[in-house]
């Protein structure tokens, strides 16, 4: 049973909610800075093209135009995987790569202005599918990287960076095999993860080394510790305003950054570049593109005996963090599949199209919507039942793993065998699974089905937290914690966790704004590192001050500091409450108690999450439903319910569950554009169409910190596309090979091809 | 968006005249909930100087009942308005339907029929927004060809097209085709009434910038029918239709004795199912002549590279508003 907790586990309002819905929170989008100009990019019309010619004037003549910056004239800043995207480049290599950069006193103006540079190309082919990319005479996005082909033996996260996962023997492994299945699936819809809000930069240069950014990030702070050493190493302070979403995508924005600081330096003055949605869709984060072609051996009673073969990662026009998904994906992958022998190889590509980016899902959903339906179509022989396949081969305590780092990782986390029970029971798994390929139901022309996956990352404990907390004299606290709120609601949270430490109402812990010069470090709200990690930093500050206060009141109560404990800014002695004391006569009016507090990585406590989808598939006309998703989790302890369970609805949308049915940006394969960036056409699921949703969350408690806590809101849109996936398969007794299933594909697999 | 002048006409007179002034470079706008977007994407390669709003030009939005049962439906008319008003509930189901299958509950407060049946094409190669690259040009732009003949045409025509494949976009159109519609057009050569089928063209209709679409008439209904209007779309609200259907049935003693069937995004225009029709009328409707009735009025039909799924929605749609 988990303890009984005074806010931990208890819904609380967050903290900005009345803010948001009142329109006082501050979006980048409201932030004006005194004498602020507008930067606007020109988009390149071709996917590949050498820029052989630029005419400025006439834009640089325009009444309000301040500058005017091509690739003559930028800073020679790079970002990318090793080092390879310039500010602007003299060539392009996707439509709407950015040609030239505008400065001027309105929006208005900037856009016109953009009509006013004449630019000479020389079109180059153009190179689309990630398998063509690599071959022979396939066109070279890039010079130093022939064959198309992206380094994966960088140093990411260190000299032995995961890039693939080799373990055992496979052939052996396959030897030992009663099923050997394989095939090429493709997960490369692209999607775009589509937070409300575009990303938005504003830079300002307080001399040739001290820059100011503004932006609507997750993880404000990668502005200062990631971009600081692309551009010279200048002073970056990283301010976060409040952030409309980013589902990974959002955790910063190299581009906008480079071409606003860009701007802000030749006009010297403070430059906004904040994208429009057709930019957003466009240019910005799209997921990778994955292809697995490859095979696997298993026995009969789905024991894995072997894993191998390639795993295509299709970058698009360059590779922002490419190198860590693919260490991240290599990881999880091995979560999900337990089994001795492996040869997964990967190869990185560029290809002409937007570039791929951070989202949600960060390489380990990309590789497990490809790879699962091989591992399906083997169970699908001996007719295993694939809940019990997950139950069987979901990692353990005592299993091991290489993670992202290339250390081999021995598991000391949960067994979720009865997560995985309570959610098959939830969603009545047993009634309605009826075997591989078949339908749970059919009701004239439409049939339904079940399909299940599930999902873990070892990401909970990744990466380094610092904070602090200030204890102030009125019996309030702050926290001192680079932590920008991005829709998740941890920046409640981690009051809530401090809250508790120090058992003073929640509405007298405040924490800071997000600003690199006020707070420690903190590598930011990535993966579901929130809870344990951020958490852990915070907690262990929070004990730390409290430890303090007791140092300075075991005098004045003539006890030891550990026999003393806190109330509402009342100490005493511990079962004397009445030899109480308050805090500001401990800490003294004009001074403040600080605690300090730090987490280091830790990779050996593993998330989970297995998420349950019933569909009804349209015969006649190809359509999908999604009729019921039960997820199913334990979380250790739940931090705030409704924050949580946030997080796990989040599986739809976000390049998630629909990704499986029609979220995809649809790239032109002769012209280069893709073609549905608007809201119109990129079909995204509405409140109209919510399917019944029903979250499982366990709370067995976990070895984390003070409250048993661990992360699962990254995981919840991974398992999502195979999932729904298996579901339609099992609906019309068909596979495919690709996503997503569009009327189309339905229609053909159901043999309804030519209309006739 | 770039600037431009805006004036509230107040009279038809005055709007008319104020288009003449500007000598085709103005143009007029309604609910706006498509123009607005054209010009924001900025799609198009002249960019109009002065815009004029109809929507301040008062009697254009009156639905009325006329005592042989015609009824006239103002051009103004909101989309919402249309789809709650008692008579168009009363005698013209098919309406209301296809009415409230337009976008969502924002763009029908917003959008009125008259625009719903004038807006542009949806194809995605003509709505290309300028800032990502350049605005496309293409076949209905009047330069180069239409690039989804040879590109992602998975929305676009399965009946043809003279070089341009772009389908009508409009819900209301089809199921006022089923219901034999006739519109009333004004224009500096005054007014003329024709029937709906011959207001689409290939390229969209025959609209001139200087001419408002009016009102829209509906003749008295064929009493006791049946009026069908269904749309696949891959979403149920916002999106634009796949395929429509629009169906209106008259049956005597279990007899089909008259009957009306519209396809809506299948080709350029609406598309009336003569043949299919034929194939029914005088016979009892039952699934296999509906399915019969349904491959007939796809007869012809040629599909683009990657839209033959098409085709088989638009079966199925015609069966089931035949049968279900």
């Amino acid at each position: 049973m988990p303890k009984e907790y005074r806010f931990i586990g208890k819904p609380t309002p967050r903290k900005d909610a009345l803010d948001i819905v009142t329109g006082r929170a501050r979006y980048i989008d409201d932030l004006v800075l005194p004498r602020m100009l507008h930067g606007k990019v020109l988009r390149s019309p071709f996917p590949h093209a050498k820029i052989k010619m630029i005419q400025t004037d006439r834009a640089e003549a325009m009444k309000g135009i301040r500058a005017v910056l091509t690739h003559y004239n930028v800073p020679t800043w790079q970002t990318g995987i090793p080092r390879h995207v310039k500010v602007l480049d003299s060539k392009v290599r996707y439509v709407g790569d950015a040609v030239a950069l505008v400065a001027a006193e309105t929006e208005e103006i900037a856009k016109e202005a953009l009509d006013l540079i004449e630019v000479e190309y020389e079109e180059l082919p153009a190179v689309y599918d990630v398998e063509e990319a690599i071959r022979p005479n396939a066109p070279q996005l890039y010079e130093e990287f022939p064959g198309n082909l992206l380094p994966l033996d960088v140093p990411t996260f260190g000299p032995k960076t995961l890039s693939q996962v080799v373990l055992g023997d496979v052939e052996a492994g396959f030897q030992e095999a009663d099923i050997i299945e394989e095939g090429v699936y493709s997960y490369e819809n692209i999607p775009n993860p589509l937070p409300i809000e575009p990303p938005g930069v504003i830079a300002q240069w307080d001399g040739p080394k001290r820059l100011t950014v503004w932006s609507a990030t997750q993880s404000a702070s990668w502005h200062r510790f990631i971009m600081q050493s692309k551009m010279g190493f200048p002073d970056i302070r990283a301010i976060g305003t409040h952030c409309g979403g980013s589902f990974g995508s959002k955790n910063y924005a190299a581009q906008p950054l480079f071409y606003a600081a860009a701007l802000a330096q030749v006009t010297n003055r403070p430059v906004k570049v904040y994208y429009s949605k057709e930019e957003h869709f466009g240019t910005f984060s799209l997921r990778l593109g994955s292809r697995f072609r490859g095979k696997v051996g298993m026995k009969k009673d789905g024991t894995l005996t072997a894993v191998s073969g390639t795993w295509f990662v299709d970058t698009g026009a360059f590779s922002d963090m490419a190198q860590a998904q693919v260490a991240v994906g290599c990881g999880e992958a091995q979560l999900m599949l337990r089994c001795p022998n492996w040869d997964l190889k990967t190869k990185l590509v560029c290809t002409n199209r937007s570039a791929s980016g951070v989202i949600r899902g960060f390489g380990g959903q990309e590789l497990e919507a490809a790879l699962m339906p091989v591992v399906k179509k083997a169970l699908a022989k001996p007719d295993i039942d694939p809940v019990q396949f997950i139950k069987k081969n979901y990692v353990k305590p005592g299993d091991g793993y290489f993670w992202r780092e290339g250390n081999w990782w021995v598991s000391e986390g949960m067994d979720y065998s009865k997560a995985i029970e309570a959610g098959a029971a939830a969603f009545q798994w047993k009634d309605k699974w009826k075997g591989w390929f078949k339908p749970t139901a059919i009701n004239g022309p439409k049939r339904i089905g079940v399909g299940v996956a599930a999902h873990g990352n070892a990401d909970v404990g990744e990466d380094e937290s610092e904070a602090y907390v200030r204890l102030n004299p009125d019996a309030t606290a702050t926290i001192h914690v680079s932590v920008a709120e991005s829709g998740m609601g941890q920046r409640s949270s981690l009051c809530k966790m401090a809250a508790e430490v120090l058992q003073i109402p929640l509405e007298q812990v405040q924490i800071t704004p997000v600003d690199s010069l006020v707070n420690p470090f903190d590598f930011g709200l990535v993966g579901s590192r929130g809870t344990y990690a951020v958490g852990s930093a915070v907690i262990e500050a929070a004990e730390n001050a409290r430890q303090k206060l007791f140092e300075l009141a075991a005098p004045m109560l003539q006890a030891s500091p550990e026999s003393l404990d806190t109330e509402d800014g009342m100490v005493f002695i511990k079962g004397q409450t009445d030899t109480g004391i308050p805090w500001r006569r401990i800490i003294g009016i004009a001074q403040t108690c600080t605690g300090f507090g730090r987490f280091e990585p830790d990779y050996s406590k593993p998330n989970f999450l297995i998420l349950f989808t019933e569909v009804e598939v349209d015969m006649e006309t190809g359509k999908i439903d999604l009729l019921k998703v039960v997820a199913a989790t334990d979380a250790g302890q739940i931090i705030d319910p409704p924050s949580l369970n946030g997080q796990i609805y989040g599986s739809l949308g976000s390049a998630g569950i629909d990704t499986a049915i029609f979220e995809e940006s649809i790239l032109d394969k002769k012209t280069g554009q893709i073609l549905n960036i608007n809201m119109m056409d990129y079909k995204w699921r509405t409140f109209s169409e919510l399917p019944e949703f029903q979250n499982v969350i366990l709370e067995s408690g976990i070895r984390t910190h003070r409250y048993g806590a661990v992360g699962v809101g990254e995981i919840a849109t991974s398992p999502g596309p195979s999932a729904v996936f298996m579901a339609v398969s099992n609906a019309i007794g068909k596979t495919f090979t690709d996503y997503p299933l569009t009327p189309d594909k339905i229609l053909a697999a159901v043999g309804k091809k030519h209309g006739e | 968006m770039k600037a431009f002048h805006h004036y509230n006409a107040r009279s038809i007179d005055q709007a008319l005249s104020l288009i003449k002034d500007h000598d085709g470079q103005a143009r007029f706008i309604a609910g706006g909930t498509d123009l607005l977007g054209v010009l924001k994407d900025d799609i198009l390669p002249r960019y109009p100087l002065a815009i004029i709003n109809i929507k301040t030009i008062p009697g254009l939005d009156e639905i009325e009942e006329k005592k042989d049962g015609t009824i006239t439906i103002g051009a103004l008319s909101k989309l919402a308005h249309v789809a709650g008003s008692p008579v168009i509930q009363k005698h013209l189901p098919a309406l209301v339907e296809a009415a409230q299958a337009v976008a969502t509950p924002e763009i029908r407060n917003m959008g009125t029929i008259g625009g719903n049946l004038c807006q542009d094409t949806r194809c995605w190669y003509y709505r290309y927004p300028h800032q990502m690259g350049g605005r496309i040009q293409c076949f209905r732009k009047g330069k180069g060809p239409c690039l989804a003949l040879k590109g992602d045409n998975r929305y676009h025509s399965i009946a043809g097209g003279k070089g341009c494949v772009a389908v009508c976009p409009s819900d209301t159109a089809i199921a006022l085709v089923a219901l034999d519609a006739r519109i009333v057009i004004i224009g500096p050569q005054g007014e003329r009434e024709i029937p709906i089928m011959d207001f689409y063209t290939n390229m969209g209709t025959i609209l001139k910038p200087d001419e408002i679409l009016k009102t829209i008439i509906i003749p008295p209904v064929l009493a006791e029918s049946k009026q069908i209007f269904l749309k696949f779309t891959l979403r149920k609200p916002i999106d634009f239709a796949v395929v429509s259907v629009a169906s209106l049935i008259k049956e005597e003693d279990g007899m089909c004795t008259d009957v009306r069937i519209a396809l809506g995004a299948v080709a350029p225009t609406p598309v009336r199912a003569y043949s299919a029709e034929d194939m029914l009328r005088g016979n009892s409707i039952d699934t296999a002549l509906a399915e019969e009735a349904a491959q007939q009025a796809v007869k012809g039909f040629k599909p683009l590279s990657m839209n033959a799924y098409k085709i088989e929605i638009t079966k199925t749609l015609i069966k089931r508003s035949l049968v279900q």
